[in-house]
């Protein structure tokens, strides 16, 4: 399985990478990653400081590691509360239909029109800086759409000869539902999660960039990126390092769910 | 379909309402005074209380909800307290900018995404895919405000081709107009092309792997002929309600493409007028917002059953 | 037409009633009071020309200067000027100065009257050596000298109809201000100054582009879309300084910057720490770094430009880590984290956070940042729930002004960080007299009250500092940091 997708390969690699780096940025780094130094600001890649400093003199790879662990905390926990509870109440609105369907699709469509900036900026003052803040305001944002989606794929299913099959058999609902719908809606949902995961680390540099400081001074990707917009044509390596960081995270993110995917497709056929 | 259409506004309707009184509320419970934000630095309780009792914020609550629904309910939007106009004079312009950004920049992404997506899934595995898939990764990974600042400088400032800021309504120069809006559009639409690419994609593996287009080929049918007839009206569905999703979204949700390009549309307007607590500003943003979202998806749900028949209700 | 980036849309046109730094901006080339300022601050005759103060020094009675027209090409008399200034004295128009005119602070003018058609006066209750500078201040819109048509039947605003040298012709709300010369506008003679002198509007079209990104609007600077950028962020001024075709114009503001320190909890109300926090700071290195070398550093809360602002050597001393060291150790402080409260929306106020937490990191305080936004920011300054506060104050025409706005009674303004009777009789002192040499007394005596009791820590006064293109010529940075551009015009721009 592995030899014919070697993608699947990179993409687990890139996300042991980022896994490790979070962790190893929770623990500990080379440098203090809020330690300001005056005296060697906006410094280039050296061997002292792998890549570079930003322009307190601040390490920037201490910094891109103690924001790995932020926010791939913030997105992956966004992620798995909006995967679990939005595929559930997707999948089941999909397939029990009539008024809970409607009443679900509603109430979706009220989250949906709160645009999840204004809930973003509510839902941390709210919180007043509790670390939760960011993540239970991007899941709520976030959940409709995986609703939709799961709820559409549902109804599509619903169509298809082997679930009247399994109406025919008398197999209870529940039981069509776990045994036959579920294991099908898995390719959606996790394109979706893994676009999800994307979002949520991206929506997390559109804030910053608006100023709205979602994140606390310590690093965090999207503020690095957002924070080196001003100094790009003096230190390049400052927008380069949390870019790669994000570019790469989630490209490694899609890559494994693209193997997931395929995986479970065989595993459908067998 | 005429009286599912009733049923379905007829359930928004009291959406629309708790939302409202949400909205209503949760702007409420943001620590933060307006009538604070006009005294700016000056620190005087006598002027605070004279501001507050004008702007009618000394009142309870419900009686300001009710004051404001009751209001609504005649069209009345009320009157900004961080801007001397009336709220709908802020709105209908802001709504127009928005609208001729976002509404291009979807249909552009939509024609670019499905036709790709589907392109690569037919090439599933090969060069061709991992070339789309890789683009459409770069396109969901870039930060838009990132791609938009590159793109203003390399269109706006090292090339010359397009203005750098500014806005010309379409309705006031039309050419003009559109220089201003080619680069925001363009922008938005490579975006909002990736995660559409990879739906499409995704989905036409799923259709691919069915049976009846297995059959289709069997019967000798071209590869053109079954992706016309068999595959696509089974893709556009989950696309055309994606479509949905992301353009009632980007209604209230374009702020960031909005504030690189200096562009005054309806996000720009509502997170302005969160940061100065300008309550009847959001709150009228947001009923705009949800009504267009409403409008959209209803049409889009009306829609997608006659684009893919699996959609169909009974 | 000049094309000039303001970051965000004015508020109104009402003149101190709904407004904002780039409101104030905006409003300053369109209206007129019977004072101004001139460059240095100081208070001078603007739409008067003759002022005989009575000996109590309860009386101003103002000649107004002959000719002058408004607008709307109706002559400015004695008549507009009593309804003007009755109109902002009266609580329903919710003009923000009123505090300064109804006794609230300090003097209350008892009757405005028109002596004859080009003669007014005001009656205050008692001496009030700071009127003229009141009347001027530019938050307040000057003053300004209305026509009564500025102002509909049912007394709701219309449109400001003054006096200045410019007139809004469209304001297309989000995008743009349109503005027109005056063609009936006669400058007061002389070498520009302030915005009383030599104000001639050169440029027939001023069309002012809201562009709310720094970036965006740097980009619109190189381009040449637009001709002048005031207000650059520090962190542009690396770009700008390498660009061939732009200079830079700069020069010190009347704002203070600073931590608010509140004492009124457990931690602070120990003075030692306090003294410890304002030893362990590097003014001259923060102010460098935070402004890029625009600003130099400042311990007071009276701006370095002003008459009665100290000099910034005197932050040297002010820098002694191992007296911090000694401090905190007599305090026996164990590291208690200390929180400083600041935001994102100005971003002065968060670097020098970030600075402050680093220098007092190095002498062994544990200083944590907290981020919030600006609204919310302002609602803990006002309720005083806070420990330290990131903050910077606009600019003040007067020393009084600057010490007013930490100084004074702490239980109705729980915002003010400094209660101390002394200090409140010396600034109350310092508003009764109009002597330069007793005034410099009185507040370098407040100077060092407040090193003593450390309810603010000074930090550096901002610099008003603009980008302009190669070109543009007459455009001079003020100490109010208001870009003006009468007076300024382009290459090919005839001189009228």
């Amino acid at each position: 399985m592995l030899k014919t997708r070697p993608s699947g390969i990179v993409g687990m690699v890139v996300l042991a990478l980022v896994v490790s780096a979070a962790i190893a940025g929770a623990i500990a780094t080379p440098f203090d990653p809020t330690l300001v130094d005056f005296s060697s600001r906006l410094l280039p890649p050296s061997l002292r400081h792998w890549l570079g400093t930003d322009e307190w003199g601040r390490d920037v790879f201490s910094r891109l590691l103690s924001g790995a662990a932020i926010t791939v905390s913030v997105a992956g926990m966004t992620t798995l509360l909006v995967t679990v509870f939005g595929a559930l109440l997707g999948a089941f609105s999909g397939f029990v239909g009539g008024w809970f369907d409607r009443v679900v699709v509603a109430l979706m469509d009220a989250f949906l029109a709160f645009p999840a900036l204004v809930l973003a900026i509510a839902m941390t003052t709210v919180l007043a800086g509790s670390p939760v803040a960011p993540v239970i305001a991007l899941a709520v944002a976030y959940m409709p759409y995986m609703v939709r989606v799961v709820r559409a794929n549902v109804m599509t299913m619903r169509q298809r000869d082997f679930i009247a099959a399994s109406k025919v058999m008398r197999n209870s609902a529940a039981f069509t539902l776990v045994r036959h719908i579920m294991p099908n809606t898995v390719a959606p949902v996790l394109v979706m999660a893994t676009s999800l995961f994307g979002w949520a680390l991206l929506a997390e540099s559109a804030l910053s960039f608006l100023g709205l400081g979602l994140a606390p001074p310590a690093a965090s990707w999207g503020g690095m990126l957002a924070d080196s917009r001003n100094y790009f044509a003096d230190a390049p390596w400052l927008a380069i390092a949390p870019g790669v960081a994000i570019s790469g995270a989630l490209l490694g993110i899609n890559l494994f769910g693209d193997f997931c995917r395929d995986y479970f497709d065989r595993k459908m056929k067998d | 379909m005429i009286r599912y259409a009733i049923t379905r506004l007829a359930l928004a309707l009291p959406t629309i309402v708790i939302a409202l009184f949400l909205i209503f509320a949760l702007i409420r419970l943001i620590p933060g005074d307006p009538a604070q934000l006009i005294l700016g630095e000056t620190d005087d309780p006598a002027a605070l209380a004279r501001i507050r009792a004008e702007l009618a914020l000394d009142q309870p609550l419900a009686v300001q909800f009710y004051h404001w629904v009751t209001a609504l309910g005649q069209g009345d939007f009320g009157k900004s307290i961080s801007m001397e106009s009336p709220v709908l004079d802020l709105l209908v312009p802001a709504m127009g900018v928005t609208a001729s950004l976002v509404i291009p920049a979807v249909v552009l992404a939509a024609i670019m995404a499905v036709p790709l997506g589907m392109f690569a899934a037919w090439r599933q595995n090969t060069r061709t895919d991992t070339v789309v898939v890789a683009l459409a990764t770069v396109s969901l990974s870039i930060p838009s405000f990132w791609l938009g600042l590159m793109m203003l400088l390399l269109f706006g400032v090292q090339l010359d081709i397009f203005p750098v800021v500014g806005y010309i309504s379409l309705t006031e120069d039309f050419t003009q107009g559109l220089h201003y809006l080619v680069l925001p559009v363009l922008t938005l639409a490579l975006i909002e092309a990736g995660v559409l690419v990879r739906l499409a994609r995704a989905s036409t593996i799923e259709v691919l792997q069915l049976e009846y287009v297995a059959h289709a080929r069997a019967k000798g049918l071209s590869e053109s002929a079954v992706a016309c007839r068999h595959v696509l009206p089974n893709v556009i569905g989950p696309t055309w309600i994606m479509i949905g999703l992301v353009l009632g979204g980007l209604l209230g949700g374009a702020v960031v493409i909005e504030t690189v390009f200096s562009l005054p549309g309806l996000g720009r307007l509502m997170v302005e007028a969160v940061f100065a607590r300008d309550y009847p500003v959001v709150q009228g943003c947001m009923v705009i917002v949800m009504l267009c979202y409403v409008g959209v998806n209803l049409m889009i749900e009306l829609t997608a059953p006659v684009l893919c028949p699996a959609l169909r209700y009974d | 037409m000049m094309q000039i980036p303001l970051t965000s849309d004015i508020r109104g046109t009402n003149p101190g009633v709904n407004r904002d730094a780039n409101t104030d901006t905006i409003m300053m080339h369109v209206l007129e009071g019977l004072v101004g300022y001139r460059e240095d601050g100081t208070p001078d005759l603007l739409l008067a020309d003759a002022l005989t103060v009575s000996p109590d020094g309860k009386r101003y009675t103002f000649h107004l200067r002959e000719g002058l027209v408004f607008h709307n090409g109706q002559p400015v008399t004695s008549r507009e000027v009593v309804w003007s200034w009755r109109r902002y004295l009266d609580p329903k128009t919710n003009w923000t100065c009123l505090a300064d005119f109804d006794g609230t602070r300090g003097a209350k003018i008892e009757s405005v009257d028109a002596i004859d058609p080009l003669t007014v006066s005001f009656t205050l209750d008692r001496p009030q050596p700071l009127f003229l500078t009141l009347m001027a201040a530019i938050s307040c819109g000057g003053g300004a000298v209305l026509h009564p048509d500025s102002v509909a039947a049912d007394g709701s605003w219309r449109e400001p109809i003054s006096t200045g040298p410019y007139r809004i012709s469209s304001w297309v709300r989000g995008r743009y201000i349109d503005m027109t010369a005056f063609a009936g506008y006669r400058p007061l003679e002389g070498e520009p100054d302030g915005n009383v002198r030599g104000k001639t509007p050169y440029e027939r079209h001023l069309r002012w582009l809201i562009i709310r990104d720094a970036s965006s609007r740097l980009a619109a600077l190189v381009k040449g879309q637009v001709d002048v950028m005031p207000e650059v962020p520090a962190a542009e001024m690396l770009q700008l300084r390498r660009m061939k075709d732009i200079r830079i114009v700069a020069a010190p503001m009347l704002g203070a910057y600073g931590i608010l320190v509140q004492d009124r909890n457990p931690l602070l109300a120990d003075l030692r720490l306090r003294e410890a926090i304002a030893y362990s700071i590097d003014r001259r290195t923060l102010a460098r770094l935070v402004t890029e070398d625009t600003a130099d550093a400042n311990p007071s809360i009276v701006a370095s430009a002003s008459p009665f602002g100290v000099s910034a050597d005197t932050a040297e001393a002010l820098f002694d880590p191992a007296r911090a060291r000694a401090l905190l150790k007599a305090a026996g402080y164990r590291g208690q984290p200390i929180v400083l409260t600041t935001n994102r929306r100005y971003p002065a106020m968060f670097n020098q956070a970030l600075l402050v937490q680093a220098m007092a990191r190095q002498v062994g305080l544990n200083i944590k940042i907290e981020v919030l936004e600006w609204a919310t920011q302002m609602d803990r300054w006002r309720s005083g729930d806070f420990q330290l506060l990131s903050f910077g104050f606009s600019a003040k025409a007067d020393a009084a002004q600057s010490y007013e706005s930490i100084l004074g009674d702490r239980d109705a303004s729980p915002g003010k960080t400094w209660g101390d009777p002394e200090a409140r009789r010396l600034l109350a002192e310092s508003m009764m007299t109009a002597d330069m040499a007793e005034r410099r007394k009185i507040f370098s005596k407040l100077h060092s009250e407040m090193l003593h009791d450390v309810p603010f820590i000074g930090l550096f006064s901002p610099a008003d500092t603009n980008a302009i293109r190669d070109g543009v010529t007459g455009f001079r940075s003020w100490q109010f940091g208001r870009a003006r551009f009468w007076g300024v015009r382009r290459n090919g721009t005839p001189a009228s």
